[in-house]
Parts: structure tokens; sequence; C-alpha cells
């Protein structure tokens, strides 16, 4: 589904906008960007309407207890309180002015909009390719959107709503439902673009740099992995933090715990830890519902008895519990684990975790740290120094506070550019 | 002779009497072999506390250490040289890993045997030749996908005159050959002799609906048939409903129900089982199916729904006698209104995470995709 100046197009008639679509965007480009004011102004009524939407989520798959739970949640990050604040927090230090201490002329630094920003979203998250839209017209920017395949027409419904509510944002807002295999036409989209912002996975992000000029900025919020970091005693209560996380994530996030690295060199000690784990693990699977049936369940168990068969000859063990499983592997790298609640344990001593962890460079996102206070700041550093861009107690890796940055940085302040002026 | 090879060559594919005994002293037959070509087997039976000569009922058939079919997907694992492996197929794998299995001489002709007896006895083999419309790929050197050779041969049972794809081979990849389907099926209508439509259900529902959309309606000769088989795999977002496909096919082409047989087979496990009038797929005397709890894999009782655990004799090649494929099924042994005797099973699902979306890095390319 395509929307082009708050209209819902075939794809033919998208196919003639996307021919003129340097003319429509320098329009746009013409007037004044809408104020912030006025975007988050049109976000709460949008907002507002989230029940409308539970429907169409229901078609595109969820449950209706999970697309209630997804309308709340963007109700939330639509709200007028948490987009304030997160102008104040991303962008209110950028805004300056004052005297050079080199000069005599005071300036003032000041936000503009990149411009226009293609959004190549990714089919994660439902809502998010919408979200990063609004994002980019809080920050005064025209905006593209190439849809996720499997998106369904959900964003371009989202988009015209929003339009429906402040027709001004009508020439703003484009999107276009193309596939990304389709590169003469992305690259049109791209042509026009001064930023490219894309979501998703290494082929995601690959394809972008492919279609993206040297003249057009890349934006990447690609995937991510999250873990767990644990020495010396390990109290129940803290292990039980992790296994929520892991059972409330199903383990499909950036954030969510694929596994546990443990202190250790002793793999006598890494398979007993492995145990106790499994047994906290067992009961917090039971505690939580998983949104997952008998399907994924019994993928999940075809995939650990593949492991058991093949796992003597890898020094694997698998403890297989109801509704989980841990995989204690003698093996010091970071991976992604099976998920739906079959965690890794393996082996990290303190003085490997900078050779361990350093080759993967921007993967690395949220840690939980277990250990003794002593040992806190220590291994905080050097989890940091790696690469890892949060620190958080396990229960939350997964919760977002408003203001966290994303993936290390502010992202509206990566919409934007700091433009200076003399003030006379 | 062997006592697989006796197993197998019964007239009667069903018929259990004195068959009961025999099916476990191939077993232990075949197992024996297996685990003498491969070292890696005779350590996994060793490992799990199994031998041969264990099997002394058809209770002790579970005892066989399970092996998924993913296991075959990412390990190579042949019970005889490499150079005794005179067919190689790999499963079709809707994207991603496929299977490599490799049958040798005893093992293809033991199974084509008791393929051509059970295809008789369901009165699908003819001696008419027949006009063949393949709905699937044509088969070529550089697709290795079992269901290539399995549609391939299924039209060797009755001589073809003529045969058509609906995926014709390119020389590098496959085009989709709806008007060569369309105009080869318009001349086989002409033709007195029978025509028979072999391959994937999804292909056959896609041609059906192409012949409604532009208002064609055949009446093709008397013994025409529609063989379908292979899973409803690759159009599964639009689930096709069999009353409305056998409606179909009765009204486009004007061939009866009783002439539509759907098949059930795997790479992993190749052998055939037919769909009765009742929905049933029957098992026969020469294999087992155990279903197994999609938790602890531990064998379920009677009716209720676990995955699919098929237990045959056939292969020496490979450690195929207890294997477990990806479906979610359900065993029963209530005497069926279709009179065939024997227990069967039926599918309900196909285990997996299909649809499942995830960001965290590599992630996605560990999901095994259905």
């Amino acid at each position: 589904m395509n929307l082009v100046n708050g209209k819902i197009l075939n794809d033919n008639e998208a196919h003639d906008a996307l021919e003129r679509l340097g003319e429509l965007v320098l329009e746009a480009r013409f007037s004044a960007p809408p104020s912030a004011e006025t975007v988050i102004a049109a976000c709460e009524k949008l907002g507002a309407m989230g029940a409308e939407f539970i429907p169409l989520l229901v078609k595109g798959g969820l449950s209706r207890e999970r697309a209630e739970a997804e309308i709340e949640l963007a109700r939330s990050m639509l709200s007028r309180e948490k987009l304030e604040a997160r102008l104040k927090l991303e962008l209110g230090a950028l805004e300056a002015e004052f005297t050079p201490i080199d000069s005599p002329v005071p300036v003032r630094h000041s936000l503009a909009p990149l411009g226009t920003l293609l959004h190549i979203a990714a089919g994660n998250a439902e809502g998010l390719p919408a979200f990063s839209v609004i994002e980019g017209l809080l920050t005064g920017n025209v905006n593209i959107l190439k849809p996720p395949s499997n998106d369904g027409g959900l964003s371009a419904i989202l988009l015209s709503r929003l339009v429906s509510v402040e027709p001004s944002l009508k020439n703003r807002i484009f999107v276009f439902d193309i596939p990304s295999s389709d590169t003469a036409k992305m690259r049109k989209l791209a042509a026009v673009s001064d930023a490219v912002v894309v979501w998703g996975g290494d082929e995601a992000v690959r394809g972008a740099r492919l279609l993206a000029s040297p003249d057009t900025a890349i934006i990447e919020w690609g995937h991510k992995l999250s873990f767990c970091y644990a020495s010396g005693e390990v109290s129940e209560a803290e292990l039980l933090g992790v296994c929520r996380n892991i059972c409330e994530t199903e383990q499909l996030y950036c954030s969510s715990c694929q596994g546990i690295f443990l202190d250790t060199e002793d793999e006598a000690e890494l398979f007993a830890f492995a145990e106790r784990f499994a047994d906290i693990l067992e009961r917090a699977a039971a505690d939580a519902t998983s949104a997952y049936g008998k399907r994924v369940r019994a993928q999940k168990t075809l995939e650990m008895r593949t492991l058991e068969l093949e796992g003597s000859e890898k020094g694997m063990r698998i403890i297989k519990r109801k509704g989980c499983a841990v995989i204690a592997e003698n093996k010091t790298a970071l991976e992604p684990s099976l998920m739906f609640r079959t965690p890794w344990v393996r082996p990290l001593p303190r003085n490997r975790i900078l050779k361990t962890l350093i080759p993967y460079k921007s993967r690395l996102q949220t840690a939980s740290l277990i250990c003794p206070q002593r040992d806190s700041e220590a291994l905080s550093e050097l989890l940091i120094r790696s690469g890892v861009v949060r620190l958080c107690a396990a229960e939350r890796m997964s919760e977002a506070y408003c203001g966290v940055p994303h993936d290390g940085c502010m992202p509206l302040s990566r919409y934007v550019r700091i433009v200076s002026g003399e003030l006379s | 002779m062997s006592l697989r090879s006796r197993l197998f060559s019964r007239r009667d594919p069903y018929a259990r009497d004195g068959a009961e005994e025999l099916f476990l002293a191939a077993m232990r037959e075949t197992l024996e072999k297996n685990a003498a070509g491969s070292d890696k087997y005779a350590e996994i039976l060793r490992r799990e506390g199994f031998s041969p000569e264990m099997l002394k009922t058809e209770g002790d058939l579970a005892k066989i250490p399970p092996i998924p079919t993913l296991y075959f997907k990412r390990n190579r694992l042949f019970c005889v040289p490499e150079r005794k492996l005179i067919v190689r197929a790999a499963s079709s794998g809707t994207s991603g890993n496929a299977s490599e299995v490799g049958f040798d001489l005893s093992s293809l002709l033991i199974g084509f045997g008791a393929l051509r007896r059970f295809f008789r006895f369901h009165r699908v083999t003819s001696i008419i030749p027949t006009n063949d419309i393949v709905l699937g790929y044509e088969p070529a050197k550089h697709n290795r996908a079992g269901a290539v050779k399995t549609a391939y041969l299924t039209t060797k049972f009755a001589p073809a005159l003529r045969r058509e794809y609906a995926l014709k081979d390119n020389g590098a990849g496959y085009d989709i050959n709806i008007d060569g389907i369309r105009k080869a099926l318009l001349g086989y209508a002409k033709s007195p002799f029978p025509v028979r439509f072999v391959g994937f259900p999804s292909y056959m529902f896609f041609l059906l609906k192409t012949l409604e959309k532009e208002g064609i309606s055949l009446a093709l000769p008397a013994r025409s048939a529609v063989l379908l088989g292979g899973g409803w795999k690759e159009f599964s977002g639009e689930s096709v409903d069999r009353a409305e496909m056998l409606e179909l096919i009765e009204a486009r082409l004007g061939i009866k129900k009783e002439r539509c047989f759907e098949f059930f087979s795997a790479v992993e496990h190749p052998l055939a089982y037919l769909k009765c009038a009742c929905g049933h797929f029957h098992i026969p005397a020469y294999s087992r199916v155990i279903i197994r709890d999609t938790e602890t894999l531990e064998p379920l009782p009677e009716g209720e729904a676990g995955l699919l655990n098929f237990i045959t004799p056939l292969v020496s090649s490979m450690p195929l006698c207890s294997v477990i494929t990806d479906d979610i099924a359900i065993f029963g042994t209530a005497p069926c209104p279709c009179g065939n005797p024997a227990p069967y099973f039926d599918l309900l699902a196909r285990s997996g995470v299909s649809g499942i979306k995830t960001c965290a890095a590599e992630a996605g390319e560990r999901l095994v995709d259905r």
C-alpha cells in the first residue's frame, strides 16, 4: 500500500508519483517544516485512536492481548509527555548561544532537519516503520518510507490517519511499497534523500550501503546482541531476573539476553552452573505463559535433540527442561541463542573479555552484570571498553525508559544538522 | 533373500498377519548393517544404550534412538562408501537447509519395488499410456531436490506420451510455465489417452484457479488422475481447503474424487502413504509410526498429537530406521470406514517458527524456516 500527499495509491499511481518524486520533495521543502508542537499534537490524536487499529493488528497475525499491549505501548510512546521529554533530552543540549573562547563574534547553534530521509524499515515490530517516520517528522524532515514486505499496509494506514488529523503533514510523508529487490526504484528513492535510515539485519544494512551514493548519509539501526556476564557467587534472585527477561522476550529482541558468560575456566564449574540455571529457568518458564504454541516448542525439541546427537563431538551439554533448555558449551564466543527460552552458558574468564568481545564491534548492545560489589567497577569498565552500550539489571534489559540512547546514540540527534550562525 | 526384501515384497502392502516377526527381524538386520557401516552411528547407539538385539517386541521400537530430519540437514551420515550411492537426493527445503540423502542399489531396488506394488494395489498405475502434467520442477542438473525425482519417477508408473512441467528449466533456474501448461492441457483434452497431474498441491490449486478465472472447463478422458504430494508449502499463506480443491478438479477437469490421490512422503523416509477417502494415511506393514511428545519426545498414547516418528528397515545406506519429521500428527487404530484395516496417522501441522520476527543480530538466519 502506497501513500502520497495523504492519499492511498495503487501501484500504477505510485509508479507515476515515483517518477515525479524529485519535484514532490522539492515542493514540500519550499514550505517551512511543521513545528514539533504540530507533530506532537497530531501524534497525541493518533494515539487516542489506538483502539481502531487493534483489528488490523489481529488480522496481521497478533493475538488480541498482544495487539492491545502493542497499542498501549504505542500510545505511551506517542504521548505528549514522552515526546516533549525526548526532544528536550535528545536535542536540547545541542542548541546554544555563546561567544567562542577564540573569537569575538557571538554565535548561535540551532538545529535544522537533515532534509529528506528514506526510511527502510524492518518487520520485527509492528508500527515501528511508522514510528521511524514520526521521528523524522519531529525533527522537521521530509520522509519517504519503504515498508517491510510483511507490513500488510499497516504503515500506510497509520500514516494516512496521521495526515487526516493534521493535514499540513501530508506533503512530508511518502510511502512506497516496493520490494527491496527492485533496485532501480530503490535507487530513485535514495537519490532524492539526504540520508537513508535503515533498520534490520546485515542484509538490509548491506543493501542500503549499496543503494546510497557517497553523497547520501547512512543511519544504521542494525541488529544487536545482548547477554549476561556473571562472576563469583550468583544469587537465585539474580538468575531469576535473567530468566524473566528470557521468558518474556523469548530472546527475540536486540536487548534480549541470549545467554550467560561465566567468569571461569573450569568446565565442571560451567556445567554445574548451567544445571542450576536450568532449574531456575524451568520454574520461570512455567510461570510465564508463552505466546508461541506447540509448533514452536516442537521445533525447539527437534533442534535440542539434534544438538544432543551432534553434541558429544563438540563438548556440549544440552540440559533440556520443560518449556526451555540450557545449552552449556565450553566455547568462548558470542552468538545468538536458538531463541524461545534456549539460552547458552559459556565460559569467559575476565582476562579474555576484551579479546573475545571486540570482534563483535557494533553488534553489542545490553549487558547485565552479576558480580560481587568489589568487582563491579572493573568488570563494567571492561564491558564498556569492549563495546557494550547499556548496562542494567537483567530483568530490565528489554525495558526502555524515556530518553534511553538507541544503540549508543540519541536517535533524534541523528536526524538533524547543527547550524552555526553569527549573532550581530 | 534378505529379511528386508521379504518384508517389502509382500503383495498386499497393508496385511500385517505374519509380518510382525518379519518386521522386527528386518529392523534388526538393517540396524546392524547401519551400525557396522558407520562408526558415528554405532557411537550414537552405544551412547544411548541401544543395541539391535534389544528389539524383541513392537514396544521396543521406540527405544531405537530417533533422529530428527534436521540432523540430516546438518550432517552427512552414510553407512556405505559414497561410491555405492546410486541415487542422491536433497529434500526440497522450502527455504534454507536441505537434507542430502543417498541410496545404495539394494535400498533403491527394494524401495522401488514396494512403491510399484503400492501403486498397483491402489490402482494408480496404468498400462495405458498417459499425457502428463508435472506440477513441479523439470529435472535439471542444477537441482537435486528430491521432489523433482519423486514427481519424475511417479510419471513413470504409466508410460508417458508427453510431459509438460509447471516450472521449466532454463539452464540456470526455473520459469513458471502457466502458458505452456494451458496449451498442453488443451491439446491433451483432444487426445483419447488419459491425463495425469503429478506434483505439489499448491501448484495444482494455482492451475485450477487459473482455469476457473479463464472460464476453462475440460472433460478429460476416463482414467485421468491427479497425484499430489509434497506438502502444502510455498503458498501456505493461502490456506487451501481439500474439499474445495476436489470440487474444482471435478468442475474444471472432469476428474472424479476417486481418481485424486494425495500422497505423503519425505526424502528422509522414502516410502509413500496415501490419504484414504476419510482423510487418513494408512500405514503399510513395512513401516510403523510412533507419535512423540513435543517436549520430552516420549511416545504418546493413541489419539494424542505430537511429532511424527517413522520406523522402517528400508534403507541400508543411511541410518533412517527411526526418523522424526517436522510434522505434528496423531495416530489411530479405530476401524476406518474406507475399509482399510491398517492403523493410520493424520497430519495436523508442521512444527516451526514461520513469520517470527527477531532483531537479535544474526538470529534470523538461525531460525529454522518453514
